[in-house]
């Protein structure tokens, strides 16, 4: 009973760390209608920036905003060029420009910051155990299991219930009637880029602790955010929370059950689920003309 | 297409091994000729069908495997060999084929990608068989048995020469296919689902006709693969290959055909040249692909063709080019 009940607070930790890195995919998928599989790039770069921040001895709590900070800059410049000019073209054209990306940033962070295994020298705060049902947990996985479900709900609320969000939205449907409003929607869809590539890097810090960081990564991470993202329905943030607890849970009792054959399982639930309904858990509502 | 570049193609092909090519390139020719099947078959299902695979891999790996095993355990018989990897790789994309074709774009993608690394899982941890992440040596060379005896098919100059029929009877294969009403009823289906529909035709069976069309293509390539390599491991199957497929088609041409030959020849080369002068090929052929995508969205194999269209008096190469600008997608 101990067992299972670890393993679920597992599974929900793996599940935030999911969400997290499926958010800023799936912001700009679903706001800005752009696919960016450089995303797994910005993730690695966030877990690189909180490893040598705390290598460094500066405050361990600055090391995550300076993750995201770093993420948003590179998505501002990004955005200048090359991204902006693929905001308006086909989905297959946005993916080949950014994939093309993501290869030649695997390279530069393989370069700069070497092949090897870069694990974070964590604070003692977020270092030891506390006992849960008498059996020890990592306080760092509750850290990121607390920080991530704050962050998805705050997204949401931004997104949701400020005029801010509602500005980004109504970007989506009519970009013009919106400039007609006296706001410039090129600078609306430059902040969304930017706060989702610092929303990437961020997840990638919080991550770190977990996973470490080495070259590869960025591919892992891209590919289980992507299929997370595409299961859940492609760009809703209900669909991304459900595909992320159940691929969450299916990955951690997976292992439970078989350690040797759990990723093809896992595989296995995720295709299971895009064959029974093609468009995702949650499909957003279209007419098709 | 004007009768004359199929045969000059086909005239340098015969022509390689008797210019005295040092064997060592016909090895990495035979290789970029069986990755550019690879990438032609893919071809057809992304150029042609709309449908953007990345689950490539699979087939291919299948294909590999089969020939790998059978070759080992039953016979290298060529005749038998090249046959078992075809139809197991049809197979593969019976099963597959049948479980995408009610999803398209990014869930198309997505879920090819999960199904070949399912694919991939099987061919990892089967380690009896398969011979697990070491993968698979000690595979025995190709033979083919003739009325008056037996004919080894293990040097150099044979592997090329497989390599180059292979290419020959693929592209005439899968020309004739896409000229063929499944062909045409295919690109339909790229351009006009619906309409398709309402005329009649059944969408799904047709894309699955193209993946398993695709799949035998790209089978019979995987089946060369490992005797070329006198290796075959898991990594044919994972999903960077598909990547590393669908960057060569990109560099090519997508819905050329021929432009999966450029694409392998560039992908390759740039990975055997570079590699030797740096560490950082992969940085190159990162820049050279988003540098396509930027300035020459057609592939540098549709420039090359209009490049060569341009010094053509009587502008009809350049018909054809303008006529084949249209299926950029």
């Amino acid at each position: 009973m101990e067992y299972v009940v670890i393993q679920s607070i597992n599974a929900l930790v793996f599940a935030v760390i999911l969400l997290m890195s499926g958010l800023g995919l799936t912001v700009v998928m679903s706001l800005m209608n752009f696919i960016n599989l450089a995303h797994g790039s910005l993730v690695l770069l966030g877990s690189y920036v909180a490893v040598f921040w705390l290598a460094i001895g500066a405050p361990w709590y600055l090391a995550f905003p300076a993750a995201f900070l770093s993420g948003a800059v590179a998505g501002a410049v990004l955005d200048r060029f090359p991204f902006r000019l693929f905001y308006a073209r086909t989905h297959l054209m946005q993916v080949l420009l950014t994939f093309g990306l993501s290869v030649v940033f695997a390279d530069l962070m393989r370069w700069g910051f070497g092949a090897g295994v870069a694990t974070p020298r964590l604070p003692d705060v977020l270092r030891g155990v506390v006992f849960i049902l008498d059996t020890p947990f990592p306080v760092y996985r509750l850290f990121v299991l607390g920080a991530g479900a704050l962050l998805a709900l705050g997204l949401w609320y931004l997104f949701d219930r400020t005029i801010w969000g509602a500005v980004v939205r109504a970007c989506v449907v009519d970009r013009g009637a919106v400039e007609s409003l006296g706001i410039n929607t090129q600078h609306v869809f430059t902040l969304v880029l930017a706060l989702a590539c610092g929303l990437g890097a961020l997840s990638g810090a919080l991550g770190s602790g977990i996973m470490a960081a080495y070259p590869g990564l960025d591919e892992e991470v891209l590919i289980l955010a992507f299929i997370v993202v595409v299961v859940g329905g492609l760009g809703s943030f209900s669909g991304l929370a459900l595909s992320s607890l159940v691929l969450g849970f299916a990955m951690t009792f997976s292992k439970m059950i078989d350690p040797e054959f759990s990723n093809l399982m896992s595989l296995g639930a995720a295709a299971a689920i895009l064959i029974v309904r093609p468009n995702g858990l949650v499909a957003p509502v279209t007419r098709q003309v | 297409m004007k009768p004359f570049a199929p045969l000059a193609a086909l005239a340098a092909l015969a022509a390689l091994p008797l210019l005295g090519v040092p064997d060592y390139h016909l090895r990495l020719i035979a290789e970029v000729l069986i990755y550019g099947v690879a990438v032609m078959s893919l071809d057809l299902l992304i150029g042609f069908g709309g449908l953007v695979s990345l689950g490539h891999a699979a087939f291919f790996g299948v294909g590999a495997y089969a020939a790998a095993l059978f070759a080992t355990h039953v016979s290298a018989e060529i005749l038998l060999v090249v046959p078992v990897a075809v139809l197991s790789a049809m197979a593969a994309a019976l099963v597959m084929g049948a479980l995408v074709v009610r999803s398209a774009n990014l869930f198309l993608l997505i879920l090819t990608l999960l199904l070949s690394q399912m694919v991939w899982e099987v061919v990892f941890r089967w380690r009896a068989v398969t011979g697990g992440a070491d993968g698979f040596r000690g595979i025995p060379e190709l033979a083919l048995t003739l009325p008056g005896g037996h004919l080894a098919l293990g040097g150099p100059v044979a592997l090329y020469a497989l390599a180059a029929l292979l290419a020959v009877a693929a592209t005439v294969l899968a020309r004739s296919f896409i000229e063929a009403p499944a062909g045409r009823a295919l690109i339909g289906t790229r351009e006009q689902p619906l309409r398709m529909t309402a005329l009649g035709y059944s969408v799904p069976r047709i894309r699955l006709t193209a993946f398993v069309v695709s799949a035998a293509i790209a089978g019979a390539a995987g089946a060369l693969y490992p005797f070329v390599n006198q290796y075959v491991g898991p990594q044919v199957a994972h999903w960077t290959t598909s990547a590393s497929l669908f960057i060569m088609l990109v560099l090519g041409g997508v819905a050329t055909l021929y432009g999966g030959y450029v694409g392998a020849a560039i992908y390759l080369g740039f990975q055997t040249y570079i590699s030797s002068y740096t560490e950082r090929w992969q940085l190159v052929i990162g820049l050279l692909f988003v540098a396509t995508v930027l300035f020459v969205p057609g592939g540098l194999g549709r420039s090359l063709k209009s490049l060569a269209a341009s010094f053509r008096p009587q502008g009809s190469g350049a018909a054809v080019a303008g006529a084949e600008k249209r299926r950029v997608p």
